[in-house]
């Protein structure tokens, strides 16, 4: 598996990704002008634009690369090269998993240490009257890289399923989309206000919704972030849990599909 | 029929771009501002579209509102007079839209407070916007400042502003802002409360045309002040309220003559407060 990781890793660096993002990452030289637009809360804009810049480029890491890269494989018929070595397909499609996590783990790292450099040059020219809290701004960090990597699995067990890669592309993409607002609708489904507006029937089927896809609004951590405000430890604890529980659910799901697909 | 080669499709095409590029951009730039404002869509449709990047549209709404109205201000001829108001209720539901997607942003309450107040006279929908941004930024002391601002100044509740200023000296730990509640809140201060707030409102002021307009409208209350103490002084001296601005001026109490930024005209009301006809806004000139 550990192979598979390397492998996966290397490949990444082959195709060019990280000269992409290099590339993508420019941006942030332009956040401290841009934010020094703001006429009451520089530091807090440019922590706001620092962190969407690294969400908007793990979900595009995420989004692709974890749904190109099973399929990938398939098409260039990589696979069967590699699945007559001894080593099953769980372990090759963990692997895989892996590999993806690692990579976005570094990309995050890496982005977000640019990213203080970045709010710091901004504080510096105009002051904050809230102090930066570094640490809350790591946790945010580390919070968006586990919701991506959370949805590398979806993807991933997505791809399992299909043929071509566009169910996995847009699969993840719906998911993602949808995974934001499953708290507010079901919050407003079972809310007094919508007892007279919403069916009975309807109830149950947005329970069943709700359950089912990925939370990831728990994952947010970007106002604690750019307005100093305290998360809650506990949120966070079982954020965490929630991240390992629902990531398992997928990668098993997904490696005993894989195990029973057919190969031609 | 030839086919056309790849060299001749890509120098037609560019010809075509170096022709249209600058009727395009003309187009772009002249496009009338009302337009620019343009149409916002529900915010119940934005916050789910926003996925996780509700700050960032928050964020960029606001820097819609201040562009239009940087070009606006920018536009008005001759400097300072605009030629007609903005669009207010459309920069209001920007802004109003950009803290239902991020209820901290401090840009958007503090550029709403600076018009919705002075240009658009809503006090409530300024107030309520206030209250709204306080119970999210608990900390911040500019809100119940500014709460307290309008509810002595414009809609002369001074139990609540008392209460405002309070609690703004509480957050800001100083106690300018509890001495401004006892100071100012009587009738006969409305204008030095007014240059004081407008004062450290100019000093702040980081952006340009906002900047600009507090300075036109600090200027405009200077020379109210001006024309009320030549006023009491006439009324010392001769026992009665001047009957005109002009009155003032020609007997030699207020020199020079006062001029409104607003391109209005100074007078006294019957009860001999002094106003213009701008009412101390662009567009408003009888």
């Amino acid at each position: 598996m550990l192979n598979i990781m390397k492998i996966t890793l290397k490949g990444i660096f082959r195709d060019r990704v990280f000269q992409g993002i290099m590339a993508l990452a420019i941006l942030f030289l332009f956040i401290p002008s841009a934010a020094s637009l703001s006429m009451r809360q520089v530091t807090e804009l440019s922590i706001t634009l620092s962190l969407s810049l690294i969400s908007f480029i793990l979900l595009l890491l995420s989004v692709f690369l974890g749904a190109t890269s099973l399929w990938k494989d398939v098409e260039r018929r990589y696979t069967f090269a590699v699945l007559s070595l001894p080593i099953n397909r769980s372990s090759y499609l963990l692997g895989r998993f892996f590999g993806l996590a690692l990579f976005l783990l570094l990309t995050s790292a890496l982005l977000g240490a640019v990213a203080c450099l970045v709010i710091k040059a901004a504080s510096v020219i105009y002051p904050s009257e809230r102090a930066i809290v570094w640490s809350w701004l790591a946790l945010a960090l580390m919070f968006s890289t586990l919701k991506y990597i959370l949805l590398v699995g979806v993807a991933m067990l997505l791809s399992t399923v299909s043929t071509s890669f566009f169910l996995p592309v847009f699969g993840t993409v719906c998911a993602f989309l949808a995974s934001g607002i499953t708290q507010q609708v079901h919050e407003y489904v079972y809310s007094p206000a919508a007892a007279h507006a919403v069916s009975p029937l309807l109830k149950p089927a947005v329970s069943v919704v709700y359950y089912l896809l990925p939370n990831l609004a728990g994952f947010d951590l970007k106002v604690n972030a750019i307005y100093s405000i305290a998360p809650d430890p506990a949120g966070l604890a079982i954020t965490a849990c929630y991240f390992c529980a629902y990531t398992g659910i997928l990668l098993g799901g997904a490696a005993l599909l894989f195990n029973r697909r057919e190969m031609n | 029929m030839s086919r056309p080669s790849p060299m001749t499709l890509l120098l037609i095409s560019l010809i075509s771009y170096g022709l249209l590029i600058g009727p395009f951009t003309a187009y772009m730039r002249n496009k009338p501002i009302e337009e620019k404002l343009g149409y916002l869509p529900s915010i119940k449709l934005l916050k789910p579209l926003s996925a996780d990047q509700k700050e960032l549209a928050g964020a960029s709404l606001v820097f819609k509102v201040l562009m239009y109205y940087g070009n606006a201000v920018g536009k008005a001829p001759g400097g300072a007079v605009l030629a007609e108001q903005p669009d207010l209720q459309g920069m209001s539901r920007l802004l109003h839209g950009a803290v239902q997607l991020d209820p901290y942003n401090m840009d958007a309450y503090y550029f709403a407070q600076g018009f919705l107040t002075w240009d658009a006279r809503q006090f409530k929908v300024a107030n309520d916007l206030l209250e709204y941004g306080m119970k999210y930024r608990t900390w911040d002391w500019y809100l119940p400042f500014f709460a307290g601002f309008n509810h002595a100044y414009f809609l002369k509740d001074y139990k609540k502003a008392a209460h405002y200023y309070n609690l703004a000296g509480d957050l800001s730990g100083e106690d300018l802002y509890k001495s401004l509640s006892s100071r100012y809140l009587q009738e006969s201060g409305q204008t030095d409360l007014a240059i004081a707030y407008l004062t450290g409102m100019v000093k702040t002021a980081k952006n340009q045309a906002v900047k600009r307009n507090y300075e036109v409208r600090l200027k405009a209350f200077r020379e109210v002040r001006r024309i009320e103490l030549a006023r009491d002084r006439f009324a010392a001296a001769r026992e009665g309220l001047p009957v005109s601005v002009d009155q003032l001026v020609h007997s030699g109490y207020l020199s020079p003559a006062p001029v409104d930024p607003y391109g209005g005209r100074f007078f006294f009301e019957p009860d001999g407060k002094v106003t213009s006809s701008s009412k101390f806004a662009f567009g408003q000139r009888k």
